[in-house]
């Protein structure tokens, strides 16, 4: 029995949704089924039944089964984490309740911070120090140690944080605390700074530890079943998880580094821009995810994926690689509002699913982009969710009264302005995005995905001078999709400080460990020799500065002409992104970082499923644009294929979503079964 | 209620525009971030980018530390009235001042403007403001604690064309870099602020031209006025009233005199006049404000008072009448030093705070530390290598009507992070012996003042030598409502030999040998409420958690102690 099959799933609060590719066949297919969130692994075994039933699939042929989860991220956003405790370098114990002290909000006065995620009574500290060059200069006292570990089974202490002061540059005494504790408290969750975060800069590395022991008694648990299950269902199936840094990783190693999973949202998308960038053979990407609540931005540029080696959720820093992303509350519910100044404001509230926006008909009373799209005709009342969900329009105008009266205007004046304004915001956040890394908006293609971006993106686009929109299939499953093809990746690092000139043979030696490290992991996920690749890349900056830029080092050569190179493309990518370069500056090399990838098994290029009908448009209805109601053709997405343009103004509807061609611009189908708007005129 | 700007444009147009001048002001502010070569700006952000309407009047800004707050605007009000007037900004100037007698703020903080014109019109004014490394003086990084006249704290530039319709005053540009001491940063930090406002002008061009000149400047008047509407309403909804406050500083750094602020606040209706007569004359020492520095200060405790939802820009001001003697400590006159002017910047706020709590008691929380624990170590080296390592501290947050303060967090008029003990000790030689909330130290109260922390490091070069600009060494933060006093500060020095030395709040060049531990102390908040009342599971965490001592609980709070559970 060949494993054929493989499997993605990405699982939100609501729906599950699942994609499976028949290697055989070449065919996708594709389910989207409830959610179970009590546990989340009932719902996925059975939309993985449902699925094989449905389309004549065998459960024993599927191979890898690729799994987006938000156990992790909910469990921390709920504060549903067991007790812990954090054991640090004494005369610190404070260092996780001060952070770095600075605020979000400019003009709070009044704050009382929640609970921190370890009570200051379980941070305990122990006499010990190393310092920044890892030289010990005050050893490990033992006997405390021991006596914390007594006191901790005592309280029943399921998780404990290990972070020592310049651990990154000595992990000695972690690693002793590590053993003693691993004897002394057998069963409890243990996490060392130097393992998951070996990065200076003690708070972020103590914050990321903190997370990640905190979870690995959730997510052990949740993997532990899911295991079995799959083991019940699928026995041929390697079962991932996906990680933030937007590749996947085995049960295993989810299971000890669940900080890993913490912000994998965005991954699933990520993963289908580059894949898409690929097949398009679009260098640059622009991607906006928009959804009911929130608006994401995400960027390929020159093929890859941006990325940051730091990110925060709920106010705590995660010092992990991971896929960069902007939000904004912009999404289909969200409600707009006139606020005390008498201005037209939209979000970030949302009215959610449920009750959902007023059209929903599920006694939402407030008026929200979606009724804004619905009154102005870009979203069809009887063909929303494939017919099976009407719309209510009368329940949208109804919302929308108040607000209008309020504003003086009509009632589709009103929605066109909620149109106008959310186009405003979400320009303004794509804009912001490019142009903090020196990037302009003219050199990319957007790409429009996730329910409710259809009907706003060729107007975005417009405002920030793009002049391809990009329309995947399956926009509202794109994330399961993208997921379909990540590869295994593993982020190891090491901190080399220093002048780069000076530290080859520092970098060398970091290098030997971290591919033996690198191997070890890729051996776990049983991943052969011709599908493993090392991605190298180090950390630099001009000496005097604290800010550092990641900058690839593809040749992995540590010898002078390594080095030459790398600081050759460390000026360049200086100048990109700050606009000047100071080539007599000595560069400064603070870490070593490599991804290692395991390539999962696939063909060249799937065949599209799609097969068109080709029928022309079938209706017409009054759409309201920037020059008022014009008569429009609405197609369906089957009917437009490659080699038809259809020209502006236009509705293109598919089950979930809905796409608005604007005057001025044309769109067509692509052989790999996207859509492609391109704007043909200046406005 | 609809004024006449707001008939003139339509809701959703003004909303647009709106979106679009605030994207400005952040694409000038990334692109100050991206271009600059300072740590001061790209890693302290210490700078802030702002959008005027063509007459001068702030319509957008993107500020991430509240004392840049309007900062701008009574700099180039000032330019406007009495140095260059409006009519000869010419396309293409770029118009540069950092004098505090000009409208500025200190001297290192320099300012830039440019006109945006379109089709001949003038359309808006766009602006920046960098803090700069160094402007020459009496110390390096121009916080000369010694300064008694302005003279000693840099150069001062008077408004003049940096650059005149386009073309750059290089004569100008390089007499400015000779008095400087680290010239490469200054000129890649202006030259940043000059890229900045190119950016500006070209989107509000790009606005202009979208829109139209006539709705943009509609749209700008109306985003004045309903900020103004909103300001107003808010004052409406408190009591009319008249309150007065004092606040005592400890010293200017150059004598033990204490400096009074006294503040009166007259609300009436829509409008509030607030008046600084009885505060002390300004002092010899480098503490000073302007009334540029003092609006700053008094616009932001107004805006936090008021709620904090309200788009700061001049409008806000307009029901707002500020009162300042002249020649006092609030409002200096030429040439008073004024480097060090946080020391009094933050307590115009707490004074404000003050009286403003007598009129809304329930909104306004009890004093937070207000001061920025500035200090530097020079360190000397093998073969004479001098490094400069500084930093920022902080302390706690008043306790308020809802909740208690806030623990070691950034308040009020500064906004910064720390830096990680980690990078210092990579780069500094010093060793850090304790980083750690201070127990008992905020101000008691049924919600209690958050925690003061302590910081302690130990020299390791043979010598350094050590500059403060500290206070609540003698004038502790006020409790409210019954509340008591959060704790003094200190800075106290240990010596090999074991023999201690207390510091002043403020010192200039104090030598340290090697092996000294320096230890620095900052204030916790003040209390609100009467500590009795405060509930008992409140103060049974506060023991268990180790933030108020079993004594204190019990002689304060009337506690009696459960035997303690370990955790």
């Amino acid at each position: 029995m060949t494993q054929d099959l493989r499997i993605a799933v990405d699982i939100g609060g609501t729906f599950t949704d699942i994609e499976i590719f028949d290697a055989v066949s070449g065919d996708i297919h594709q389910l989207k089924t409830p959610s179970t969130p009590g546990d989340p692994s009932v719902g996925l075994v059975a939309g993985i039944r449902e699925a094989c039933d449905r389309f004549g699939l065998r459960a024993d042929a599927v191979g890898h089964l690729l799994h987006g989860t938000t156990i992790a991220t909910n469990a921390v956003l709920e504060r549903k984490l067991p007790v812990g405790a954090l054991i640090t370098t004494a005369g610190f114990e404070d260092v996780f309740q001060i952070g770095r002290h600075g605020r979000n909000e400019v003009y709070a006065i009044t704050l009382e911070p929640p609970p921190p995620l370890v009570a200051r009574s379980r941070c305990f500290g122990v006499s010990e120090r190393v310092d920044a060059r890892g030289r010990v200069t005050t050893p490990l006292d033992e006997t405390a140690v021991g006596e914390i570990a007594e006191r901790l089974a005592a309280g029943g202490v399921q998780a404990v944080a290990v972070c020592l002061l310049h651990a990154y540059a000595n992990p000695i005494h972690e690693r002793r605390i590590g053993e003693m504790l691993a004897r002394l408290l057998p069963g409890v969750a243990v996490t060392l700074s130097s393992e998951i975060s070996p990065e200076i800069r003690e708070y972020e590395r103590m914050s990321t530890a903190v997370l990640n022991v905190l979870l690995m008694p959730i997510v052990q648990r949740y993997t532990d079943r899911l295991a079995s299950r799959i083991g019940e269902e699928l026995p041929g199936a390697r079962v991932y998880l996906v990680q933030s840094n937007g590749g996947v990783a085995g049960l295993a190693k989810a299971g000890r580094e669940p900080a890993r999973l913490l912000l994998s949202g965005p991954s699933g998308g990520a993963a289908a821009a580059r894949r898409l960038a690929r097949e398009l053979g679009e260098r640059n990407l622009v991607a906006v995810d928009m959804g009911g609540t929130s608006f994401d931005v995400s960027i390929v540029h020159e093929g890859e994926v941006s990325m940051v080696n730091e990110g925060a959720i709920d106010g705590l820093p995660v010092r992990l690689p991971m896929v960069e992303m902007r939000t904004i509350g912009a999404g289909g519910g969200s409600v707009a509002w006139v606020d005390q100044g008498g201005r037209l404001r939209i979000g970030p509230k949302s009215a959610g699913a449920d009750p959902g926006p007023a059209c929903y008909g599920r006694g939402g009373d407030r008026f929200t982009v979606t009724d804004a799209n619905l009154l102005l005709g870009r979203l069809d009342a009887t063909a929303f969710m494939g017919g099976r969900m009407p719309l209510d329009a009368a329940a949208a105008r109804r919302a929308a009264a108040p607000l209008a009266a309020e504003l003086g205007l009509g009632v589709d004046a009103l929605a066109a302005g909620v149109v106008a304004v959310t186009n405003s915001a979400l320009a303004t956040a794509t804009r912001l995005s490019l142009f903090e890394k020196g990037m302009d908006p003219e050199d990319f293609a957007l790409l429009s995905f996730g329910g409710a971006g259809g009907v706003h993106a060729c107007e975005v686009a417009d405002e920030l001078g793009i002049r391809r929109t990009i329309f995947p299939a399956h926009a509202s499953t794109l994330s399961a999709w993208g997921i379909l093809w990540s590869d295994i990746a593993h982020d190891l690092g090491a901190m080399v400080i220093g002048r780069l000139s000076e530290r080859g043979a520092q970098l060398q030696e970091s290098a030997d460990r971290l591919r033996r490290e690198a191997a070890a992991l890729l051996d776990e996920d049983g991943v052969p020799a011709e599908a493993r690749a090392l991605e190298w890349s180090v950390d630099l900056r001009y000496e005097g500065q604290a800010f550092d830029l990641t900058v690839p080092w593809p040749s992995s050569d540590f010898s002078q002409a390594g080095i030459d190179a790398a600081t050759a493309a460390f000026h360049a990518l200086h100048r990109q992104r700050f606009s000047y370069d100071e080539p007599s500056v000595p560069v400064e090399v603070v870490a070593l970082r490599v991804r290692a990838v395991g390539r999962l098994s696939r063909p060249a290029t799937p065949r599209s499923p799609e097969t068109g009908t080709g029928a022309p448009a079938s209706r017409q209805r009054a759409v309201i644009g920037l020059d008022g109601p014009q008569d429009c053709p609405v197609w369906d997405r089957a009917a437009i294929l490659p080699g038809r343009s259809v020209s502006g103004p236009a509705i293109v509807e598919e089950p979930y979503t809905s796409i608005y061609v604007p005057p001025g611009w044309a769109i067509e189908g692509h052989p790999s079964g996207v859509l492609v708007a391109t704007r043909h005129a200046i406005p | 209620m609809t004024t006449d700007s707001q008939r003139a444009i339509d809701p959703v147009r003004l909303e647009v525009i709106r979106n679009a001048l605030v994207a400005a002001a952040e694409e000038m502010s990334i692109t100050i971030w991206r271009t600059s070569r300072s740590t001061v700006v790209r890693e302290i952000l210490d700078f802030s980018t702002a959008v005027f309407d063509a007459r001068g009047n702030n319509v957008a800004q993107s500020a991430r530390i509240p004392v840049h707050l309007n900062s701008m605007s009574d700099c180039l009000r000032t330019i406007l009235d009495r140095f260059i007037p409006l009519e000869d900004w010419q396309d293409g100037d770029v118009i540069v001042t950092n004098d505090p007698y000009c409208g500025g703020q200190h001297l290192p903080d320099i300012q830039t403007f440019r006109p945006v014109f379109v089709d001949g019109e003038r359309v808006a004014i766009v602006g920046t403001l960098c803090h700069h490394v160094d402007v020459g003086g009496g110390a390096a990084g121009s916080y000369y604690a010694d300064a008694t006249e302005v003279f000693h704290e840099g150069i001062r530039i008077p408004p003049l064309r940096l650059v005149d319709r386009g073309v750059l005053n290089r004569g100008v540009f390089e007499m400015l870099l000779f008095n400087v001491r680290q010239p490469e940063e200054t000129r890649g930090d202006l030259n940043a602020q000059i890229a900045a406002l190119g950016i500006g002008e070209r989107a509000v061009t790009r606005m202009a031209r979208k829109y139209g000149r006539q709705p943009l400047a509609a749209a700008m008047a109306a985003i004045l006025d309903g900020s103004e509407r909103m300001v107003r309403a808010a004052l409406r909804a408190i009591p009319d009233g008249e309150a007065s406050f004092e606040e005592w500083v400890d010293d200017d750094g150059q004598s033990e005199e204490s400096i009074r602020l006294a503040v009166r606040v007259a609300k009436a209706g829509d409008r509030i006049v607030i008046d600084f007569a009885g505060s002390s004359p300004q002092v010899r020492g480098p503490v000073n404000n302007t009334p540029a520095m003092t609006c700053s200060a008094v616009y932001y405790a107004l805006l936090a008072a008021l709620g904090g939802e309200i788009p700061a820009n001049s409008g806000c001001y307009r029901p707002v009448e500020v009162l300042l003697p002249a020649g006092s400590v609030v409002n200096a006159v030429f040439p008073a030093p004024v480097a060090g002017r946080m020391v009094v910047n933050h307590r115009i706020a707490t004074a404000l705070f003050g009286a403003l709590a007598r009129l809304l008691p329930a909104r306004i929380p009890a004093a937070y530390y207000a001061i920025s624990y500035v200090y530097a170590l020079q360190t000397v080296g093998e073969r004479g290598r001098r490094q400069v390592y500084f930093d920022v501290e902080v302390g706690g947050w008043g306790g308020h009507a809802g909740g208690d303060g806030a623990s070691a967090l950034s308040c009020g008029l500064h906004n910064n992070t720390n830096a990680p003990i980690e990078m210092v000790e990579a780069k500094y030689p010093v060793t850090f012996t304790r980083y750690g909330l201070i127990p008992d130290s905020g101000g008691a109260g049924q919600f209690r003042g958050g925690l003061g922390l302590v910081r302690e490091w130990r020299l390791d070069a043979a010598e350094g030598s050590l500059s403060t600009n500290f206070e609540r060494f003698r004038h502790p933060p006020y409790g409210l409502n019954g509340g008591s006093t959060g704790s003094l500060s200190r800075t106290t020095v240990t010596h090999r030999d074991g023999t201690r030395t207390e510091l002043r709040s403020k010192v200039s060049g104090v030598r340290l040998a090697a092996g000294d531990l320096v230890t620095i102390e900052t204030s916790g908040g003040g209390g609100y409420g009467e500590p009795r009342r405060r509930a008992p599971d409140r103060v049974a965490r506060d023991v268990a958690e180790g933030l108020v001592s079993p004594t204190a609980a019990a002689e304060i709070y009337g506690h009696v102690a459960n035997r303690e559970v370990t955790p």
